[in-house]
């Protein structure tokens, strides 16, 4: 039984990080088109919350619906690939809206959900969802809401100060966000072939 | 019953202790105003003749200060070293200073130079407002001021500039988006022919050799003034200047001095061969200025 929870442990910590990564790093592709003030990360804050709070309840649907893990997994797949195409998507979403909207507060609260609307939604499913499987499984559930919820956090964490205090000033943002495309989408790949949910049918 | 109200004794004592002032002042400085911007936390204090707008909380050291009495006598050295711009474009007809704070530059040009247009833009809102308030900061036929971010002003004017400033950079904290490659190139975009880009920088920390190989990759000219008594350094940057540095003799004939400020000392400090470690190009999408800024030199 330890692998399929060693998997979504892995899964937690990878999504949890890379939606904080993405949320560090979307100031400095906001930056060169709507400037760098508090009100950049006024619409950072909020679209993400928006994109949490609305794919919290897309993911707790989605799994009393179906129940499987793989589902989510094709989705977080979809999520990823987005990511790795902003770098080539985010300068032309910011200069053409910048050109639009002129107040900054309003440009790059449209450019953030352009840009981050669908993957961080299906990002934020991961965890509503994984509690929904575990509930499903009830007699194996070694993993209460709340510890879910912690290894998310806890992979937020190392997201947000690995991006904000190193990878930022290693790497140039478009290889970070396009790594973090790549690493999610191993991440949501290979559980497909493993069989997950078979081997949760048979706790 | 005695727990409970020793309790209470306390939280309101160490309520009261929250709501004590932070800091204390000497004496002969009155502070004239205090308060907070979407960017910035702001003072403005006096001692004597000399008033200031501070940034940031108690130790940092941003500020810009004016003399009242005085108000064109610069007190920090590069605010005077930025004119070493009509040095490069005596007959400058447009300028645009991206970073206003307490307004000396466009004081200067109110004072001595009238029949120059200057354009200030300032990103904060309420810093273009004290500088209204309790510096000489007024809009003029040949003064406007814009709030807002100086890349987007840029991005967006129509117009074309003989000079550009760039003096929005603090001590601790760079706008990252105003150092890249990307916003050099624009600022190249806003220039008359023989425009030039004017930007103060520090030359102690390592930023400084990524600033000016950012600025190589975007001008064909690129010339370094160092502060004699300060850290500071101005970058002037051209493609096709008017005059250089050996042309300074001939520049200076036309103008020798700004009012209080003598542009012959001025000249003296171009540094014709600038020692910069090899550093990267910074760019919008590769930029870690705030880390190099915090890289002491050698």
């Amino acid at each position: 039984m330890i692998p399929v929870y060693a998997v979504l442990i892995v899964i937690l910590l990878v999504f949890g990080a890379a939606i904080m990564s993405l949320e560090i790093l979307s100031s400095n592709l906001m930056s060169p088109y709507f400037g760098g003030s508090v009100y950049i990360w006024g619409s950072i804050i909020s679209s993400f919350m928006i994109h949490l709070s609305i794919g919290y309840v897309a993911g707790g649907y989605l799994c009393k619906k179906v129940s499987k893990l793989s589902p989510l997994m094709a989705l977080l797949s979809i999520a990823s690939l987005w990511v790795m195409f902003i770098p080539q998507m985010h300068p032309a979403v910011g200069e053409f809206l910048s050109d639009r909207i002129t107040d900054v507060r309003y440009g790059s609260l449209a450019a953030m959900n352009v840009i981050f609307f669908v993957p961080i939604t299906l990002m934020a499913m991961v965890s509503p969802y994984i509690i929904g499987i575990l509930s499903i499984h009830k007699k194996a559930s070694g993993l209460s809401a709340g510890v879910v919820l912690f290894i998310s956090t806890l992979g937020s964490f190392v997201g947000t100060n690995a991006t904000a205090f190193y990878l930022i000033n290693l790497f140039p943002v478009s290889s970070i966000v396009g790594g973090i495309g790549a690493g999610c989408l191993a991440v949501s790949v290979v559980p497909l072939f493993l069989g997950l949910d078979r081997k949760l049918e048979k706790i | 019953m005695k727990l409970r109200i020793l309790f209470v004794l306390g939280m309101v004592l160490l309520a009261v202790w929250a709501l004590l002032p932070l800091h204390t002042v000497s004496a002969e400085t009155k502070v004239l105003y205090e308060g907070d911007s979407i960017y910035n936390h702001i003072r403005i204090d006096q001692a004597g003749e000399e008033r200031c707008m501070l940034f940031g909380r108690y130790k940092d050291k941003r500020q810009t200060c004016l003399n009242m009495s005085k108000p064109d006598v610069s007190i920090f050295e590069y605010t005077g070293m930025m004119f070493v711009g009509f040095l490069f474009h005596p007959d400058t007809k447009d300028v645009a200073l991206i970073g206003l704070g307490g307004g000396y530059v466009p004081t200067v040009f109110s004072r001595h130079l009238p029949s120059v247009r200057i354009d200030s833009i300032e990103v904060d809102p309420l810093v273009y407002k004290m500088a209204q308030k309790y510096f000489f900061v007024k809009a003029a036929p040949m003064q406007t001021f814009t709030v807002a971010d100086g890349r987007q002003y840029l991005r967006k004017t129509d117009r074309k500039y003989d000079q550009i400033w760039v003096d929005a950079f603090n001590t601790d904290y760079i706008p990252v988006h105003l150092t890249t490659k990307e916003f050099l190139q624009l600022a190249k975009s806003r220039l008359t022919k023989n425009g030039i880009v004017v930007q103060n920088v520090h030359n102690s920390n390592k930023l400084f050799d990524a600033q000016v190989s950012t600025f190589r990759a975007v001008f064909a000219n690129v010339f370094i003034f160092n502060g004699k008594s300060s850290g500071n350094a101005i970058i002037v940057a051209s493609d096709n200047p008017l005059y250089r540095p050996s042309d300074f003799k001939q520049s200076l004939k036309s103008r020798a001095r700004i009012g209080e400020i003598r542009l012959k000392e001025e000249a003296h400090k171009y540094a014709p061969v600038i020692e910069i470690a090899k550093a990267s190009v910074l760019t919008d999408d590769y930029n870690p200025a705030n880390f190099l800024l915090h890289q002491e030199h050698r």
